[in-house]
């Protein structure tokens, strides 16, 4: 309603009554809320507007797609209805390639967690040089995914890689570090080479523990590792279920299978060792080397429900062994 | 009822303005994608045309702008890139584009434009001057080399030949191939095994490389070789268990099995044979004679490597295919088609031509530059008799409409390797190879119609 028609509604007898009219035209055009809103809207805007845009107009995409047999060019592609998620749930390949990145994220993960917290820990005390060790063991994790894969690939090759060169040293014959059964053990070795990311956020977490809980257990006669599993541990949960949540979503996403893949070209996915062959590498294939865009895009889908799922259950599972640091009267 | 100004925006309100701004941005954005490939600027038009790196130099670039006032604005070749462009109608101007594999995909989805009419008028590209290759850029739809011509080739070489360091088979102590005369295929896979070098479980020395320019190509080269062929005669249906298929695949994988080259189980780390051949470290490479242009750089290489004839199959018949014809095609959507066949022209049959045509970096594809191709060293004359005597075997083996090489190479990597290292027979991997590929070719016969 505009300050005209306010008004005028005003100026009759019988709503002069039932109103105060007065004090409606009197009122601030924008109250403080109505500001504080509108600049809400205006700060998050470009963000939104880049969600929409980015995110949400690409999955939509990707979701119409997942429903026909859209290949990229093909002018005659057609509406499949949910053909493509039927062929997906009886496709050994994907279960195959599911099962495998579902190990690959149940055995890195915690890897990982487990590297970055200890040389968080090494590095929390106080050592000689500490801000040095701590750029050293951060450095791995600034080097792009491109030039480590490239590096690891040139390291473990089998007939000019240095691993070799030092087995051969000791009198070992020479190993296919890069192909089956080795493959998945030089993976997991590239997920550690990055625990310098988990050991940052770990060393922050660290640093937020108060002093006087490790002084009072001390005092106590608490042993450093009773001190370590009893008061850091709690203290650090929140951060750990961070680093879990994030770390699962990552690991059933990687794409560094592909980056050692012995052939670098498109249809050279598919050589990617079994071991490797995890669900982004079939996803990548059927896109672009196989050009089925709606089955891959079925994959994503398939794949995006399943993080969804996992990540509720990682909350639903840890609800009761994360500590959060608050006042629970606070949100009272 | 309109909200007051100055009102708070409901969150339904401000998500509708949100989706609207989204939707004014996306239109934006793709209006600044299609003037991408149609911006005129200087003295003449622009044209985008998306190449590998080192196709069309930054070099060339300036030339074409000073040779025919025309601006070419370089793209870096991807597929998906070029789908994208396509999808939003803004294809660039010229695709490289290999066509012994990709003309009859992009014809067949009449995505290609007609050069007929250009080729018809034009002064430097002359029907008559245009060697056979070019026809593989050609496509009636249904036989590749026939019909119209969507494309031409850059250069081209008979990519079933090879390579050999003749220091390392005297080393050896293996005879060389005659100079003329091929080899038995079985011949040159002992050879390899005699050439092969390991020490500690590596390999030091491959004994011979034999992949060819994809994987599958090689084995529709090696079935002809065999006297057969991969395709069924309409091209909607690959079968790797008759007998000619089954002998090219059974010769395919006993080479990866024996280890003596790269192969999809045991790759090159160099990615390709080039920089293993030239380390003195290959005694033969499966390439044809562009790898001349490299070798040729090296002149104490250049002195021990021999250019050899395509093997074949006992009881098989003589051919010698290009499995390339790597070059440029003009999108049917093309914007700038008249400055884009300029281009196409001078690229062609001009200075960049010619530049390649000495270079030793592949057979020029016009009859006319052909005596341009060096012949000073003796060890270049010597490779270019080899090469005059092959020609006469050229020969264009058909490849498929209904998938890419890519696709079909995908299928391949992901079935083959159990073969190669011995989990499953040659019987069951013909099988299985023919039921994945006749699946997705029967996908692609569907979308083309």
């Amino acid at each position: 309603m505009t300050t005209e028609q306010i008004t005028s509604v005003a100026g009759r007898p019988e709503a002069l009554a039932a109103r105060e009219p007065v004090r409606v035209v009197n009122r601030p055009r924008t109250s403080m809320t109505a500001r504080r809103q509108r600049a809400f809207y205006m700060f998050t805007a470009p963000w939104i507007i880049g969600f929409l845009l980015l995110t949400i107009a690409p999955m939509a995409y990707a979701l119409w797609l997942s429903f026909t047999t859209f290949d990229g060019l093909s002018p005659h592609w057609r509406y499949v209805g949910l053909d493509n998620y039927r062929e997906l749930f009886s496709d050994p390949v994907t279960w195959d390639a599911l099962g495998r990145a579902g190990l690959f994220a149940v055995t890195s993960v915690p890897l990982s967690i487990i590297a970055g917290l200890a040389l968080a820990v090494l590095v929390n005390r106080p050592l000689k040089a500490r801000g040095l060790f701590r750029t050293l063991l951060y450095l791995p994790a600034v080097v792009p995914p491109v030039g480590a894969g490239l590096a690891f690939k040139q390291l473990f090759d089998q007939n000019s890689g240095a691993t070799n060169g030092v087995l051969n040293l000791f009198g070992i014959d020479a190993l296919g570090w890069l192909n089956d059964p080795y493959a998945r053990y030089v993976l997991l070795m590239t997920v550690l080479w990055t625990a310098g990311n988990i050991m940052i956020i770990s060393l922050a977490g660290l640093q937020d523990v108060p002093r006087e809980l490790h002084e009072a257990a001390r005092v106590d006669g608490a042993s450093a590792w009773r001190t370590f599993r009893s008061i850091t541990v709690p203290l650090l949960s929140p951060v750990l279920l961070f680093q879990t949540v994030t770390g699962v979503i990552a690991s059933v996403q990687t794409i560094m299978p592909l980056l050692l893949a012995p052939d670098g070209t498109t249809a050279g996915v598919t050589l990617v060792p079994q071991s490797n062959y995890l669900y982004m590498m079939h996803v990548f294939a059927q896109y672009f080397a196989i050009g089925r865009y709606g089955y891959a895009s079925a994959l994503l889908w398939v794949l995006f429900v399943l993080i969804l799922v996992a990540t509720g259950l990682i909350f639903r599972f840890t609800s009761g062994v994360v500590f959060y640091n608050v006042d629970p009267e606070a949100k009272k | 009822m309109h909200p007051r100004a100055g009102a708070a925006l409901s969150r339904r309100r401000f998500l509708a303005l949100s989706a609207a701004g989204a939707a004014t941005g996306a239109t934006a954005l793709s209006g600044c994608a299609m003037r991408v490939s149609s911006g005129i600027s200087g003295s003449g038009e622009t044209i985008t045309v998306m190449v590998k790196p080192g196709e069309i130099t930054p070099d060339d670039v300036k030339q074409a702008h000073r040779d025919l006032g025309i601006k070419i604005v370089l793209v870096k070749y991807d597929i998906t890139k070029l789908i994208a462009m396509m999808t939003t109608g803004s294809p660039p101007d010229l695709v490289r584009g290999v066509g012994a594999i990709d003309a009859p995909y992009f014809a067949a989805r009449n995505v290609m434009e007609d050069l007929d009419p250009y080729f018809a008028t034009s002064s430097v590209l002359r029907p008559g001057d245009l060697d056979p290759v070019n026809d593989l850029w050609r496509y009636d739809g249904r036989t590749q080399g026939r019909g119209p011509r969507y494309g031409m080739a850059k250069d081209f070489s008979q990519d079933s030949m090879y390579w050999y360091n003749t220091a390392l088979f005297d080393k050896a102590g293996v005879g060389l191939p005659p100079e003329l005369d091929p080899v038995t295929f079985e011949e040159w896979l002992e050879n390899a095994g005699r050439l092969t070098r390991r020490r500690n479980g590596q390999t030091t020395v491959f004994g011979g490389s034999y992949n060819g320019l994809m994987k599958s190509s090689l084995l529709a080269c090696l079935t002809a070789a065999a006297g057969g062929s991969l395709f069924t005669d309409d091209f909607t249906r690959v079968d790797f268990t008759t007998p000619e298929a089954r002998k090219a695949l059974g010769w395919y994988i006993d080479y990866c099995k024996t280890r003596v080259g790269p192969s999809p189980i045991q790759p090159d780390p160099n990615t390709w044979d080039g920089p293993t051949y030239q380390a003195n470290r290959m005694a033969m490479s499966n390439a044809g004679y562009w790898l001349g242009g490299l070798i040729n750089t090296d002149r104490k290489l250049a002195q021990v490597s021999r250019l050899a004839p395509a093997p074949v199959f006992e009881g098989g018949p003589r051919i010698s295919p290009c499995q390339g014809g790597t070059g440029l095609w003009m999108p049917a959507k093309a914007r700038n088609k008249d400055a884009a066949w300029r281009v196409f022209e001078w690229f062609f049959g001009e200075g960049p031509a010619k530049a390649r045509a000495s270079g030793g970096w592949g057979i020029p594809t016009l009859k006319s530059l052909r005596s341009m191709m060096p012949a000073q060293e003796e060890y270049q004359k010597r490779v270019l008799r080899v090469q005059e005597a092959e020609l006469k075997h050229f020969s264009v083996i058909s490849f498929t409409p209904y998938a890419t090489a890519d696709a079909l190479d995908a299928l391949f990597n992901q079935i083959a390797p159990a073969a190669m290292t011995g989990r499953i027979s040659i019987d069951t991997l013909a099988g299985r190879l023919s039921s994945a590929m006749n699946e997705q070719l029967k996908r692609g016969k569907e979308q083309v119609g």
